[in-house]
């Protein structure tokens, strides 16, 4: 491989190519899903494939087959570099740093190889996290899901460079969809829990932490009302805290964002964009972390990148491309989700550092606001900085204590309003919100987190 | 390119192994595609693409109990192999009493025109780049200091499907797609927008007006305001209204229903919106981006009334769903078990989205923004991403800070138009929609 892979680098460079990378990723996958009752969808899945990517005359190209072999990588060459002329049309006039070479071998790190782990031990697992989920929700119970999903990737970076990154990583994410009912009333509770490890996830994973969990929240909200509309001082559970971190600012500090104009932070390096007691990184080298990697998808080593220190805008993230575009060293965020796709800049666990504060002081001074609790989604408009966060379940607070229970509950901002609006940071941490995050059509594995966080304000879409 | 036969020998190969390891059921996707692509930033090109996919997908079924396997290697070693592989889950899955049978072949299955197109097989890239840089240019002309970003994309695919039954069909189909997102920076203020076209025939693509209309309409953007909480009128634009009709549609689906996690259980044949609302599900519009002549399993579709009049008249059935309940599938069925509509086409009302929009003195007008309530709760609480103020029957200002909340069904009993004109993607027609007294949260 290693040789088909250089040879198809040198024949790029020999043809024109001021750059060229050859990607092979090799993954199998296992899913189990467990509903009401029974293990009754099992699926494994085996892909492989090669990526090529040439830059030249300041355009790329990028072409991938499934096939690997000398003749279908040939043409995957030959397509890449077509795609290139086509493109120098007009092309973003990219160009790439001059780095050293890199070769390493990474093995996967996992303590139990969930390869050597048969299904029905797997299948045995969920059933005990649903019998305690469903014991919990008694005749509450509507609905059940278990899911259970592991994935081995092996990953081979070779470039003009002279790299030559051989990587393998597996993961292993749970999660959990409860559906309590009561009369005509239905309402739903979720967990998930995600690492980049083996089955030893799961057999450190209680119910309690999972599944009951899940099952506490639907059957507590069959009972929650509403939430009120309006602008309210908010504070942020850490998995809001994450999804605010990720969606307001996360996106808009990937570099390619920056150069290109579309982030609402571009021009802004080394201005106060934020309150003093913000302080967020993006840190792809902290073990065991579901977003985490030692290199990247163009054979970059992973960093803990300060994004915003102490409210000041101080870094991004970087492939290569834009790393040499803003003269500034590579920190290794380029990320494809797999052969077919090319290296983007991407965020990887990404999080607001601990403050000094605690919850009960955060909430003493509100006479009305909202505390929201079980992060589930969100999204920006990063030209605009317009960030939408979602969370399932929420708290009035009233006259500095926590009161009734709300449910789904949406707050909507502005990423420059809503850093300078925080006025407490917690000295908590969690960061428990293993996902996907997608941008231009591709999926790669991030967490996010952080502490305890109030704003001073936020928009709220309520129905009363 | 993989040619038919090869490709349905592959179907039929994994299909037999599935059965000869042990299934009772299998079916089969093989599927063979090109995809060109190109990117587009600060108005010019990031990259351009080329992928060539395969895969062959068996799912087989043992007393219920499923078993997937999935390889990208379109040969017949991993036919065979994928084949035994699902067998072999399917033997390890739990059985599931609700499951019946896989379809039977069909007697007939419709014929639905223009869903390929042998163009779009063979295009060229210099092609799709020429429409992108054509788009860019005009963008530019309306407004020089706008930012375009966006992608342009052609697609050709091929799948044969058979299953263990006798069914064993091969379509191909063909895409050509392309959006701009226009950026206008000023003093400090941001306004953008997004526009589209795309067609399953080139004959259906107009490659023209995308990078203007996104960049005219991404400078009445600018100068957004806040607005005060308070509830009034909303008036959903066509890329607006289509979040809500798929919503209703995406609840209807059978397997949520009977897995007991809807917001319409129970809802069937009752009103539960006003009499403005009806929606068909049509999968044999020709050249419709959601067109098909059979579903995920085989079944043949045809059109159907899913609300009438505010009434829901059907859920969405997959054969498994259908099984459970008893009635004969819809032709909505995927193999992964979520029901899957085709084109959506709402029922149409009197008057203009123009009259909707000039007979409301204090509204909110939503550009874009999905409406989408929680398919468990019914609850609604979504933002305006892109919407105006109306006043004194006019779009006034752009609004920024701006949410929506309430009960999904509430909403739909309080809708009291759709507009009798529309915006017409193949297939899909989107109306405008009005819905009276809609809490609007601002941050003024």
């Amino acid at each position: 491989m290693k040789d088909l892979l250089q040879r198809l680098c040198d024949a790029a460079v020999k043809r024109g190519a001021s750059f060229a990378e050859a990607r092979v990723v090799e993954a199998e996958s296992t899913g189990i899903i467990r509903q009401d009752g029974r293990a009754d969808k099992l699926n494994q899945s085996g892909t492989s494939g090669l990526g090529v990517r040439v830059l030249k005359d300041g355009a790329w190209g990028f072409a991938s087959v499934s096939d690997v072999t000398a003749d279908t990588a040939n043409i995957a060459l030959d397509d890449a570099l077509n795609m290139a002329e086509a493109s120098s049309t007009r092309s973003t006039e990219a160009r790439m740093p001059t780095i050293a070479s890199l070769t390493d071998n990474v093995p996967a790190r996992a303590e139990i190889d969930p390869r050597t782990v048969k299904v029905d031990r797997k299948m045995a697992a969920l059933g005990g996290y649903e019998q305690a989920a469903q014991a919990w929700a008694g005749d509450k119970l509507a609905n059940s899901i278990i899911g259970y999903y592991d994935r081995f990737d092996r990953e081979i970076v070779c470039n003009s460079y002279g790299t030559y990154i051989e990587q393998e990583m597996i993961r292993t994410f749970l999660h959990a969809l409860i559906v309590a009912r009561d009369g005509s009333v239905l309402q739903r509770g979720k967990a998930r829990v995600g690492a980049c490890g083996g089955f030893e996830l799961v057999e450190r994973t209680s119910a309690d932490e999972f599944s009951v969990k899940a099952a506490k929240l639907a059957v507590s909200l069959l009972t929650a009302l509403p939430p009120p509309a309006g602008k309210f001082p908010v504070v942020f559970h850490p998995s809001i805290t994450g999804l605010l971190t990720h969606e307001a600012v996360g996106h808009n500090a990937e570099a390619d964002s920056i150069i290109n104009g579309t982030s609402i932070i571009s021009g802004r390096l080394g201005e106060r964009i934020g309150s003093e007691l913000v302080t967020i990184i993006d840190d792809s080298t902290i073990p065991d972390a579901w977003g985490s990697y030692k290199y990247d998808s163009e054979g970059t080593p992973g960093e803990r990148r300060v994004l915003i220190d102490k409210g000041v805008l101080t870094g991004f993230m970087h492939s290569l491309e834009t790393a040499a575009k803003m003269g500034v060293p590579a920190n290794g965020s380029a990320r494809a989700q797999s052969y077919n796709n090319r290296p983007i800049v991407r965020m990887s666990n990404t999080f607001i550092q601990p403050g000094a504060s605690t919850f009960e002081e955060m909430i003493r001074d509100i006479d009305r606001g909202i505390y929201l609790k079980g992060g589930e989604y969100g999204y920006v408009f990063a030209e605009r900085g317009q960030f939408t966060c979602h969370a399932g379940e929420a708290y009035m607070i009233r006259n500095g204590e926590l009161a009734e229970q709300l449910r789904d509950v949406s707050v909507t901002g502005l990423t420059l309003e809503a850093l300078m609006n925080i006025d407490m940071v917690g000295k908590d941490f969690e960061m428990k919100m293993p996902g996907m995050c997608g941008k231009d059509g591709q999926g790669v594995p991030v967490d996010n987190g952080g502490p305890h966080i109030r704003m001073r304000e936020l928009v709220v879409g309520g129905r009363v | 390119m993989v040619d038919v036969d090869y490709l349905e020998k592959l179907a039929s190969i994994a299909c037999d192994a599935a059965i000869a390891s042990g299934a009772e059921f299998a079916d089969v996707s093989s599927v063979v595609g090109r995809s060109l692509r190109v990117d587009l930033e600060s108005n010019a090109i990031k990259s351009c693409s080329s992928q060539q996919v395969g895969s062959i997908a068996v799912r087989a079924i043992v007393a219920g109990g499923t078993g997937w396997s999935t390889s990208d290697k379109l040969s017949e070693e991993s036919a065979v192999e994928a084949g035994k592989n699902a067998a072999a889950l399917a033997k390890l899955a739990e059985p599931d009493p609700d499951f019946k049978s896989l379809p039977a072949p069909a007697e007939y299955y419709p014929d639905v025109k223009g869903l390929y197109d042998p163009q779009l097989a063979s295009f060229d890239a210099r092609h799709i780049i020429d429409y992108a840089l054509a788009n860019i240019d005009e963008a530019l002309a309306v407004c020089p200091d706008v930012n375009c970003e966006g992608g342009f994309s052609v697609n050709y695919y091929q799948e044969s499907f058979a299953n263990s039954l006798g069914i064993l069909l091969t379509d191909i189909s063909s895409h050509i797609g392309g959006h701009i997102m226009a950026i206008v920076k000023r003093d400090g203020d941001v306004g953008s927008f997004y526009e589209f076209d795309s067609g399953r025939v080139l004959a259906d693509f107009e490659p023209n007006g995308i990078g203007a209309s996104a960049a005219r309409q991404a400078m009445q953007f600018l100068g957004a305001r806040k607005l005060q909480t308070k509830r009034m009128p909303i008036i959903l634009g066509p890329l607006a209204s289509r979040s809500v009709f798929e919503a209703i549609v995406s609840a209807a689906d059978a397997e949520d229903i009977q897995r007991g996690r809807s917001f319409l259980i129970g809802k069937l044949g009752e009103k539960i919106a006003s009499d403005a609302v009806t929606i068909g599900d049509d999968p044999l519009i020709a050249r419709g981006l959601g067109s098909r002549r059979h579903d995920g399993e085989g079944v043949p579709c045809r059109p159907m009334v899913i609300m009438e009049n505010g009434v829901l008249k059907s859920y969405l059935f997959s054969t498994y769903t259908a099984g459970k309940a008893g009635v004969p599938p819809t032709g909505h069925g995927t193999r992964g078990g979520s029901a899957s509509p085709s084109n959506i086409v709402p029922g149409l009302g009197t008057k203009t989205a123009a009259e909707l929009i000039a007979e409301t003195q204090d509204g909110l007008y939503i550009n874009i923004g999905a409406i989408e309530p929680d398919q468990t709760t019914g609850d609604v609480s979504a933002t305006v991403d892109f919407g105006f103020k109306i006043e004194n029957g006019e779009l006034a200002y752009p609004v920024t800070g701006t949410m929506i909340g309430g009960s999904f069904l509430e909403l739909l009993a309080n809708v009291d138009a759709v507009s009798s004109d529309y915006r017409y993607e193949p297939g899909t027609i989107m109306p405008t929609v009005r819905i009276q007294d809609v809490l609007v949260a601002g941050g003024k």
